[in-house]
């Protein structure tokens, strides 16, 4: 046996390391928890999170790599400076370099200044973004990434003792960028958007559709989850949806690149959107620590002065509501709810005959004249035969008792058609004389 | 192949080297690893971790000690991204102890064969990755083969200069 272990050993140990860490993995490997109400409207979005063990590993990572790189992030500017002081010192010593060395070292300065000018400008927008917004958020440095290529993560130099925690949106003044994940005391970790694992919920700004945001196998977001649509086209904003909890409603996320039809899914489509934020170059980001609104007295006074506005509106639209029901009360209906429901027609072909539209009949005027409907005969005849004219159908001249064809075909075919009975007015209309016309 | 097969002793010594250098250049692929494609955006195609790792096992000639390195590498890899622990630490692993064995039996000075160990042993680490990821974790693998590719051949010119110059760091008897 003690030959086996020792001739085996290189085996053994492989195996044993491998079966360590694959059992590792399965303890890790869990039941996804589905956030219900992550998308408005749209799929649940399903996330996992680590157990304290493997935290435990994320931090001793970590903490092992992030002093480094904050460390070489923070020791950019001194070794600039410390170069600039030993181009200095040679620039005494050697006074027939003078000019080319104080060339070398007014180039180098300007590239310093350069480069501080420019992050000047960034941060004067980042600051200036900030003032704008409404929520409340902490600057953040980036000081590091995964280092692999299937994981876009980024570190930043602000962690929970800043007022950090897992989950928390991270803007640029671009547009965003991703969210946090493990926090850690003085570092964090952020899922940038692009990352295969990521996801967000976004709409479409021109045709309001809403999908969901992930990144692809090239580093691209993209969204998801949305039908085949025409109207999608490359240069649309995408827009945060708000439903998510993480990132607030409104935030740029870039603009559609290109349509692809889902090979897993033929009649839906991956929309490829550039993102507004410039992820592979990220400097400085913006955490938005609290949802909770952080208005200047200036925004509170132009909030509060707004919603008084808005009261008045509302207050006077109400009114208008009210007295267009009150109107609509008082006025005869063009239908009466209570009519008996007609069988459909059949035509000699089978088919249904459509009936022609009805028109609202007119009321019955109190004295028509030439001008009213189906009073021009009454109004030349006697006043006394006027009401009755006004309710039957014109006839021709030869008698034949068939309505002429320019009379309104909306009127309806009076009783009166049948021998021996009298038209009637209308109920609500004012009673006409009884001339007792008989036809 | 007369030239790969170690004829003679000196080809199987085991190289041995400072604590400091087993403690500082692992540390530092680690950190360069994650703080280079800062710089290189997206172009960043290498595995400094995974190089470290071959670099060690082949010139320890110690399947174990490949084994173990390239788990720690691994593991300390994974242990920065969101992903599970565990994906860069089989990966490593087994490419630590193929190393090693690989080392044992054939002469790895030469810079040419140096380079086709790196590519092939980068490929087969994403190959292995993809499987955990695929096979284990019931993940979807969506990378492209062709950064796979750049990867690799990252992985094969850095070994070219990193690897002589690792060996200037060896205690000589």
């Amino acid at each position: 046996m003690e030959s086996f272990f020792s001739r085996y050993r290189n085996l053994i140990v492989l195996l044993a390391a491998l079966l360590l860490q694959v059992i590792g993995l399965a303890v890790q490997v869990r039941r996804p928890v589905a956030v219900a109400a992550a998308i408005a409207g749209g799929p649940a979005v399903h996330i996992s999170r680590d157990g304290s063990g493997v935290l435990l590993i994320r931090l001793w990572a970590a903490s092992l790599v992030t002093p480094f790189e904050r460390a070489i992030h923070g020791a950019g500017d001194g070794m600039g400076s410390l170069w600039s002081n030993y181009v200095d010192l040679r620039h005494t010593k050697d006074q027939n370099k003078e000019l080319q060395q104080t060339i070398d070292r007014l180039r180098l300065e300007q590239a310093e200044l350069r480069e501080d000018a420019l992050q000047g400008q960034r941060l004067q927008a980042m600051l200036k973004f900030r003032e704008s917004y409404a929520y409340q958020t902490v600057p953040a440095q980036v000081i590091g990434t995964s280092g692999s290529s299937v994981s876009r993560l980024i570190y930043i130099d602000k962690g929970s003792a800043d007022g950090l925690a897992p989950d928390m949106a991270v803007i640029t003044s671009d547009g965003i960028a991703g969210k946090v994940r493990d926090v850690f005391p003085h570092t964090a970790q952020v899922l940038l958007i692009n990352d295969q694992t990521s996801g967000a919920g976004v709409i479409l700004e021109k045709t309001r559709i809403r999908g969901i945001l992930r990144g692809n196998a090239g580093g691209q977001p993209q969204v998801i989850n949305i039908l085949a649509d025409g109207r999608i086209q490359p240069g649309e904003h995408v827009l945060t949806a708000g439903g998510d909890q993480i990132f607030p409603r409104g935030l740029p996320v870039g603009a559609v690149e290109k349509v692809l039809r889902d090979p897993d899914r033929g009649s839906f489509i991956e929309v490829v959107i550039k993102p507004a934020a410039d992820l592979q170059h990220l400097d400085e980001v913006l955490v938005i620590t609290s949802l909770e609104p952080q208005l200047s007295p200036q925004q509170q006074t132009d909030l509060a002065t707004s919603e008084e506005l808005k009261g008045a509106e509302v207050a006077a639209d109400a009114e208008r509501k009210k007295a267009a029901a009150e109107m609509a009360e008082r006025l005869p209906g063009l239908k009466d709810p209570n009519a008996p429901v007609t069988p459909p027609v059949i035509g000699p072909d089978g088919q249904p005959v459509v009936p022609p539209p009805v028109a609202p009949k007119p009321l019955q005027a109190l004295h028509p004249d030439r001008f009213s409907p189906g009073g021009a005969q009454g109004a030349t005849s006697s006043g006394s035969d006027s009401g009755a004219a006004a309710d039957t159908p014109e006839t021709p001249a030869d008698g034949t008792g068939t309505p002429k064809a320019a009379a309104p075909k909306a009127q309806p075919k009076p009783q009166s058609a049948k021998p021996g009975t009298t038209t009637t007015a209308p109920k609500s209309a004012p009673k006409p004389p009884q001339t007792g016309r008989v036809q | 192949m007369p030239t790969l097969i170690p004829d003679y002793r000196r080809d199987l010594e085991i190289r041995r080297y400072p604590l400091y250098i087993y403690v500082l250049v692992p540390l530092a692929a680690v950190v360069l690893q994650a703080w280079l494609p800062r710089l290189l955006g997206r172009f960043a195609y290498m595995d400094l971790p995974l190089l470290v790792a071959i670099y060690f096992a082949l010139n320890r000639r110690s399947p174990i000690h490949g084994t173990l390195l390239g788990a720690l590498l691994g593991l300390a890899q994974d242990g920065l991204t969101q992903g599970a622990i565990g994906i860069h630490g089989i990966a490593n692993t087994v490419c630590g102890f193929l190393a090693a064995s690989v080392g044992i039996r054939i002469v790895v000075e030469n810079n040419a064969i140096r380079m086709v160990m790196n590519f092939a042993l980068t490929l087969l680490s994403s190959a292995i990755m993809m499987g955990v990821i695929r096979g284990l974790l019931g993940l979807a693998w969506h990378s492209s083969w062709l950064d796979e590719l750049f990867r690799a051949a990252g992985n094969g010119l850095i070994g070219l200069v990193l690897f002589p110059a690792l060996d200037r760091t060896q205690i000589r008897d």
